[in-house]
């Protein structure tokens, strides 16, 4: 099992929830409870957060009016699943967030690679090497994804045969492999030089440094902020739709142009977009409790 | 060229000549040094904080660049080549003042790891060998914890074991006690001070002057880059000779 793989790579140990501090100097100190949620804060969030929304509400609801929109929210439900002779089937908008999905999955594997690869050599000690990554990272942070994506689909892709699909996925993969890149990066370099002295001085060369301690220590310090990436690849590849691919996006488009319920229809898509990501938070946040690296110091 | 093991088994083990080093900073840490070191030698080295002991002794395994001078173990160059620095390597183990163990890895597995990654053993192997180098440092019984959850003195020896993992020929031991409680100290001493009554060619980078005065068999003073006194450690710390050892030890005496 995967799971269990990555779990024996960076060294779970069998508690949870709290760690026992023992200092270099020994002195055991007070176990420290992680993750502590405080009741009351979380109360006071929820009421602010709730406020909030029904302020909103009432502005929308007040300013609609005025406007004279008529909410048809009956005739949603069908471009999201329809029951038919042949049962359940998904509408328009399922459909789009199967291609968004579709989309994200690749795309996230193909950015991992190309972020890990970016930052081994941005700290290799090959100057071509540093360059290249250094090149492409400022080429990619410097412009627009949107400007990417173009280039991509009308300049690169007719050259080398690529389709609408196959450019929306490079181009994203590149732009939040950049991004990534820069936070494993980060997560190496912010481990103790004396971890790679250590493997040097045992005579274990840089890659098998990288690959039995190096990385898997990195691991728990860039997983949450590759989260937040992972997150901003699901809404930058909203952006997909203005190269004709019938993402989540594209079809709210499409069906708002047909039916003019605009008001809906966005409302809609953005639930959903909400619902991927925040499934995808959810996701990651188990596996780290399942992951539980409780080793630390 | 790799070296080979032509070398006469009763020379010296380390040869150090003339070897300098300045940082980018500017700081001068060595300033063409030499010295010989023998089979199951002692040497200890001391001297003021940023005298260069550390990066003499790193010099030693290669964690550290010369920028002239040749440093020579057991025959083999320490040069550009990689095969050769990955012999050195193999031969010689360090320990740190702050340990470094793998904080993700079990202590068994922190021993494990470079036996099976560079001598290739088999896993089982690899831990019988760790087993029996735990037994030696007394913590047989603490395979399967984590380094956290060993105090600092028993970290150290599990460090010891690691660094002793690949059956090196010489240990360096880079102020080894100075990040422990005082109550700790003495159990990785007495780790050692066995190592060296087993005739291991150590060299030991050290504030414990007692220690270094007792184990000890030559005693380096250096300051400012230089070595300013070599002779034997009872020699050195009872009758100095040069005025700046004189002015140091009366310091930390």
């Amino acid at each position: 099992m995967i799971l269990a793989a990555i779990r024996r790579w960076t060294g779970r140990t069998m508690l949870t929830g709290r760690t026992e501090r023992v200092g270099r100097t020994g002195r055991t100190e007070k176990a420290r409870r992680r993750y502590k949620p405080i009741a009351a804060d979380i109360v006071v969030d929820i009421v602010a957060f709730a406020g909030l929304v029904t302020a909103l509400a009432l502005l929308l609801a007040h300013n609609t009016a005025a406007l004279g929109y008529r909410w048809q929210w009956h005739r949603v439900p069908r471009y999201l699943l329809t029951f038919g002779d042949e049962g359940f089937q998904a509408g328009p908008l399922l459909i789009g967030v199967g291609v968004t999905l579709r989309i994200v999955a690749v795309s996230l594997l193909l950015s991992l690679t190309i972020a890990l690869a970016t930052a081994l050599l941005r700290l290799s000690s090959s100057a071509v090497g540093q360059w290249i990554a250094g090149v492409y990272l400022e080429c990619i942070r410097n412009t627009p994804l949107l400007v990417q994506l173009f280039f991509i689909y009308f300049v690169i892709a007719p050259l080398v045969g690529w389709d609408g699909w196959t450019s929306a996925v490079i181009s994203l993969s590149l732009f939040e492999g950049a991004y990534a890149s820069e936070i494993i990066r980060g997560g190496i370099v912010s481990l103790p030089y004396g971890q790679w002295e250590a493997c040097y001085s045992l005579g274990l060369g840089r890659r098998d440094a990288l690959r039995f301690v190096i990385l898997p220590q990195a691991v728990r310090r860039i997983l949450p902020p590759l989260v937040g990436q992972g997150i901003s690849l699901v809404k930058d590849s909203a952006l997909v739709s203005t190269i004709a691919i019938y993402d989540l996006t594209m079809r709210g488009q499409v069906i708002v142009a047909q039916t003019f319920l605009a008001f809906e229809i966005w409302f809609v898509v953005a639930g959903l977009y909400l619902v991927m990501t925040v499934s995808l938070s959810a996701f990651v946040g188990l596996l780290r409790r399942r992951l539980a690296v409780n080793y630390d110091r | 060229m790799t070296g080979n093991g032509s070398v006469t088994p009763d020379g010296p083990i380390i040869t150090v000549e003339s070897l300098s080093k300045t940082f980018a900073n500017g700081v001068k840490a060595l300033d063409q040094v030499s010295i010989d070191v023998a089979r199951s030698e002692v040497l200890v080295v001391v001297g003021p904080s940023g005298s260069g002991k550390s990066t003499f002794l790193r010099c030693l395994n290669g964690l550290e660049t010369a920028d002239s001078g040749t440093v020579v173990v057991d025959g083999i160059p320490l040069d550009d080549n990689p095969q050769n620095r990955l012999e050195i390597r193999k031969e010689v183990g360090m320990v740190f003042q702050q340990f470094n163990l793998f904080p993700h890895m079990t202590v068994g597995a922190n021993i494990d790891l470079a036996q099976m990654r560079v001598r290739k053993s088999a896993p089982r192997e690899a831990r019988g060998v760790t087993i029996e180098l735990l037994r030696k440092v007394g913590l047989e019984d603490r395979v399967e914890s984590y380094p956290s959850r060993l105090s600092g003195g028993q970290q150290q020896r599990v460090a010891i074991a690691r660094a002793l993992a690949l059956r090196p020929k010489v240990m360096l031991f880079d102020e080894a006690t100075s990040a422990l409680d005082p109550e700790m100290i003495g159990e990785v001493l007495d780790v050692m001070r066995d190592l060296a009554a087993e005739g291991m060619t150590m060299v030991v980078v050290t504030h414990e002057m007692g220690f270094a005065r007792e184990v000890g068999d030559r005693a380096v003073f250096i300051d400012e880059g230089r070595f300013v006194e070599v002779a034997p450690a009872a020699e050195l710390f009872d009758s100095p000779r040069e005025e700046r050892t004189i002015a140091f030890l009366s310091k930390v005496l």
